[in-house]
């Protein structure tokens, strides 16, 4: 049934023709519209095979209808940046969303401050990243912090540290819900990262001190070199390539994510 | 003077008994306090925007409802009394023509206020029923819609001392639907280049300005409504409301009653 409403709706009316056809109660077709882009997201996620074609249009809708829907564009950015499956994988339409967002509420240093986080941690870009978060602590209200990590993104540009940092921002910051939930899983991921490289270290030991590789992680277990189960903080057991000498997240769990899809620093 | 405003009273609170018994405001009462109860179920759906939806869905039904009642009630003040034939007695006793208007809109004007504080009482308490702070800025809004009720009211009476129940709604609601849409009108050179130059000022100016009485989304987004701006759209009521019944009066007066 959602597969195909949502075109009907988002195809045929524009925010801007919606917003003139109903005067008076914008903000209401606006809370419309987010329930029906929650919905066509929780669909698409789970029966519709992750596509997520009419997520931008959309939000775009709801923001255009209610511009100060300020968790429309928090929201609706991380569901278009996220990597697939959990979100639409196009971090260039999650970030349009929160420049329009900040386009609306010059005076909001919440958005702009995911502005910077996301244009960082999903596109890369150091230097804008880094320059927007400098904007938005002048804004009223701002933390004193935003100022710092603006300097240590300009500086350290994709160090694991300073990712960190940022969703364990993101993470304090939210209430509880899928924004911090997804902060969660940022920060599981980044200790997942942390323990295959610990793990790849003690292989490299591990070849150093008997004069070859071990067979399987399990090998390291048995020599008494490591004293818990090689998995990662989603409990599933690390890979483990023999060739390479490598350990790196599992394709099986929920924590893998394709490094060509907005895959983390 | 006394003597006057005790006939006015005495014809506002058989108006307001009158329409207290007809079924429809009911019906729509009820629709609009379901409606806000709705805003409940939506908690899971909406992330964490349960808040504003039940604001925005209890303050536009208010609103709408409200609209309605004001339209389908007050179109029949005068006309039904007129075909019904139960004006003419009415008139016949020390009462004038203006007592009778004053007094059918003060009667529906306080079956609407009843109403709207009925519908207050249901948000206010689906609000708390989420757990959320009791926000009194929300009256504002609310004021707001019942000033527009009230013009709603005043149209409706014009229209139905004009001509019959049905052409009077429809007369009506198109009034009421134009000065909605009075930011369309001002920019109708856009719309319609066509249009004489006049046109657009004279309707703009003509029509009430339903766009002022709107304090809806500002009071949902917590923003700042003075006192000094509920006091400009009460004058701005009280004038358009003096001139909407001014002209009914000027109607009722000028018809033939046979």
């Amino acid at each position: 049934m959602g597969a195909w409403r949502a075109p009907e709706e988002a195809l045929y009316l524009t925010g801007e023709q919606i917003r003139r056809l109903s005067p008076g109660f914008e903000d209401l077709m606006a809370d419309l519209y987010w329930l029906r882009t929650v919905q066509y997201y929780g669909f698409q996620r789970i029966w519709g095979g992750q596509r997520y074609d009419l997520l931008f249009p959309l939000a775009d809708i709801v923001t255009t209808l209610d511009p100060r829907l300020e968790i429309a564009y928090h929201y609706g950015a991380i569901f278009l940046c996220e990597a697939r499956p959990a979100g639409a994988g196009d971090p260039q339409a999650g970030i349009a969303l929160l420049e329009k967002g900040v386009r609306n509420n010059p005076g909001n240093w919440r958005l702009r401050q995911d502005l910077g986080f996301f244009t960082f941690t999903f596109t890369g870009d150091a230097q804008r990243g880094a320059q927007i978060l400098m904007e938005a602590a002048r804004l009223p209200g701002a933390p004193f912090w935003l100022e710092t990590l603006a300097a240590e993104i300009l500086h350290k540009g994709g160090d694991r540290e300073t990712s960190r940092r940022i969703w364990r921002q993101l993470y304090e910051q939210s209430e509880e819900g899928p924004i911090k939930y997804n902060a969660l899983t940022h920060l599981r991921y980044l200790e997942a990262l942390d323990e295959a490289d610990a793990l790849t270290r003690l292989v490299h030991a591990y070849e150093e001190k008997t004069g070859r590789r071990p067979a399987s992680l399990d090998e390291l277990r048995a020599a008494g070199v490591l004293r818990r189960a090689p998995v990662d903080p989603a409990g599933v057991p690390f890979s483990y390539d023999r060739e390479a000498g490598t350990v790196s997240i599992s394709r099986h769990s929920e924590l893998w994510r394709p490094l060509d899809t907005g895959g983390e620093r | 003077m006394g003597s006057s405003l005790s006939r006015v009273a005495a014809v506002a609170a058989n108006t307001y008994r009158e329409t207290v018994r007809e079924r429809v405001l009911y019906n729509l009462v009820f629709f609009a306090l379901l409606m806000m109860v709705s805003g409940l179920l939506m908690r899971q759906l909406s992330i964490r925007q349960d808040e504003k939806i039940i604001k925005d869905i209890g303050l536009a039904a208010m609103d709408v409802v409200g609209t309605l009642i004001a339209v389908f009630i007050g179109v029949g003040l005068v006309s039904k009394e007129i075909e019904r034939r139960s004006l003419y007695p009415l008139l016949a006793k020390p009462l004038g023509r203006g007592e009778f208007i004053v007094g059918k809109f003060a009667g529906l004007g306080f079956t609407l206020l009843v109403n709207v504080a009925v519908m207050t009482a249901g948000l206010y308490l689906t609000l708390a029923l989420t757990g959320r702070a009791t926000d009194p800025n929300l009256l504002k809004a609310v004021y707001g819609i019942f000033l527009g009720l009230l013009l709603v009211v005043a149209l409706a009476l014009l229209f139905s001392t004009l001509t019959s129940a049905v052409i009077a709604a429809v007369g009506t609601a198109i009034v009421v639907v134009a000065g909605r849409f009075s930011d369309v009108i001002h920019n109708m050179k856009e719309v319609a280049p066509g249009a004489p130059s006049w046109l657009a000022p004279a309707l703009y100016y003509l029509l009430p300005n339903f766009r002022d009485f709107d304090l809806k989304s500002r009071v949902v987004h917590f923003d700042p409504v003075p006192l000094s701006e509920l006091g400009w759209i009460t004058l701005y009521a009280a004038l358009y409301l003096g001139f909407a019944l001014g002209l009914a009066l000027v109607a009722f007066r000028s018809r033939e009653l046979v």
